[in-house]
């Protein structure tokens, strides 16, 4: 009788240990390259998001340069394109299926965009590992801005009153008051963020980026056993995420005891 | 009508909310002199702290003019003297204008010294040793010199709030303007921060104050402004105020404070 779990199906796979420990290195570097750029171009789509730059400001203003209240022009004269455009953006991202957004990157995208086909560490090929993380991060992008954002406007409002009311322009505010508080407020959710992404990066193993799933696949077309692999690859998944989150847990109950002092 | 000793001329000032549907001020027109202290005083909801947020344009006045130093900075752009239009530069309009707010709203995350030298540094251009030199003589002037490297959290409220005003007179301001500065507070530290504020006004420094402190409405204050439904009701010495209140509004209000 077939059982589900055969103990020499194990040491079938033992040769390809090798791919495993590989396709780790690619799981974590993928992860900490997506979480990186993810955060940088959440931070300027959420700056894009609260920003104030409102080209047509001067349509609101009457003839004694008091602001309009009402009107088509005063409508007009609130809008602001960087937010609309970085709204889309979130909106567009978070609404569509991730492997749909990695397709378009690497069979589109990257499909015009010729990149170098060289090997980092000798083994991973950066045109896979390169459109897999830009994909991957402008997706964390989007949800990571809505996270920053919400950490933003977490902070009270007298601090910008207070920062304003001492001659700090908007920017000088942002970037001393607002951002360094926000940003210590938001350090474990973009942890976890990390987290999420790494189990989301198996996905890219459909565009050959050669991380834990692809061994598994490797390991599969070689020896024909596909359960055992997709347990060493569930062990190796779970390795990763559970002591991180956590460490994540145990930073965040000491940051909020800090707090309280 | 501006005289010499003028600093703010106030024009019937307009703020409304919901395309008028609630008229936060509505239409106040008041003169503030050089070295008045000016106390605002009336029931919750009358428009006190929007009166004040204006000066210093926290809030964006709907209507009416506010002159400070001879230029309506009601005003996105003004004439200047060779008649050039120019945009109004508001970061340098409110480093002439210290605010000490109700909830402090001290850096928590910057010690007492970083909180009183970061706008001198960053937005005066001033060096860090002249900076801190100065911020710590201010923190001497209210007996916190010791308390220079520790964050705003190991600080009591009245500590907090003496703090927020020496922060605001590090940049020199014209006039300083106090928006319930001790409502916060418990009310054993009520009295060391209105010490610090009568020092301010023996000094000479030009001051508006909404406060229900009648007694230092009384005491301190030079003139008092009665304000009710977003007007002007009322105003005079605190003398004629507190003694010889005409509307009935006054009247009422003082009965419940007194
Ligand atoms: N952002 C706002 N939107 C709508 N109404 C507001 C807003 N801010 C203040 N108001 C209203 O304006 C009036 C005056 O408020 P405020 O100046 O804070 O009064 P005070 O300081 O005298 O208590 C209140 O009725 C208040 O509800
Ligand atoms: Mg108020």
């Amino acid at each position: 009788m077939d059982q589900f779990v055969q103990l020499d199906n194990f040491s079938k796979i033992a040769p390809y240990a090798q791919l495993f420990k590989q396709g780790m290195l690619v799981t974590i570097l993928l992860s900490l390259f997506t979480v990186v750029i993810g955060f940088c171009i959440a931070l300027v789509l959420a700056l894009m998001r609260m920003s104030n730059i409102r080209p047509f400001r001067s349509l609101g203003l009457d003839e004694n340069g008091h602001l309009r209240e009402r009107g088509f022009l005063a409508l007009v004269s609130r809008f602001n394109p960087l937010s609309f455009l970085a709204t889309a953006y979130v909106e567009i991202l978070r609404s569509t299926p991730v492997l749909v957004q990695i397709f378009i990157v690497y069979y589109g995208v990257f499909s015009l965009i010729k990149l170098p086909s060289f090997q980092m560490f000798g083994f991973i090929k950066f045109d896979r590992f390169f459109p897999g993380v830009v994909a991957l991060g402008m997706n964390s992008g989007a949800y990571l801005c809505e996270i920053i954002r919400a950490g933003i406007q977490s902070i009270d409002g007298g601090q910008t009153e207070a920062a304003r009311s001492l001659g700090l322009s908007q920017t000088q505010n942002l970037r001393y008051i607002i951002l360094p508080q926000a940003l210590k407020n938001i350090l474990p959710a973009i942890a976890n963020e990390f987290v999420v992404i790494i189990k989301e990066s198996a996905i890219t193993y459909t565009i050959g980026v050669q991380d834990i799933m692809s061994a598994v696949n490797a390991v599969k077309g070689a020896t024909f056993v596909i359960v055992e692999p997709l347990l060493v690859a569930t062990a190796v998944y779970f390795c990763l995420c559970f002591p991180t989150s956590k460490i994540i847990a145990y930073f965040e109950r000491r940051m909020s005891h800090g707090d309280k002092r | 009508m501006a005289t010499r000793d003028s600093l703010i001329q106030v024009t019937d000032l307009k703020k409304h909310y919901h395309m008028g549907a609630i008229k936060a001020l509505d239409g106040v027109t008041v003169d503030i002199n050089r070295g008045d202290v000016m106390v605002v005083i009336g029931p919750s909801g009358s428009g006190k702290s929007t009166f004040l947020r204006s000066l210093n344009l926290l809030e964006e006045p709907t209507g009416g003019a506010i002159v400070f130093d001879g230029v309506d900075i009601t005003r996105k752009k003004y004439k200047d003297q060779s008649g050039k239009m120019v945009k109004l530069d508001i970061d340098a309009l409110r480093q002439k204008m210290g605010m000490v707010f109700q909830h402090f709203n001290l850096f928590p995350h910057k010690t007492i010294l970083e909180n009183m030298t970061l706008a001198p540094v960053k937005v005066k251009g001033m060096g860090r040793a002249d900076a801190e030199k100065k911020a710590l003589a201010l923190l001497d002037r209210v007996g916190l010199q010791d308390r220079a490297s520790a964050y705003p959290i190991q600080l009591s409220g009245g500590q907090k709030q003496r703090v927020a005003i020496v922060r605001a007179l590090a940049m020199e301001p014209e006039v300083m303007l106090f928006d319930e500065p001790t409502s916060a507070l418990d009310p054993e530290m009520v009295g060391e921060v209105l010490d610090v504020m009568k020092e301010l006004a023996k000094e000479g420094m030009t001051m508006v104050v909404v406060t229900h402190e009648m007694g230092f409405a009384r005491e301190v204050g030079n003139r008092v402004l009665f304000m009710a439904d977003g007007m002007l009701l009322e105003q005079g010495s605190p003398k004629e105020i507190f003694e010889n209140p005409k509307s009935p509004r006054l009247q009422d209000f003082l009965a419940k404070v007194l």
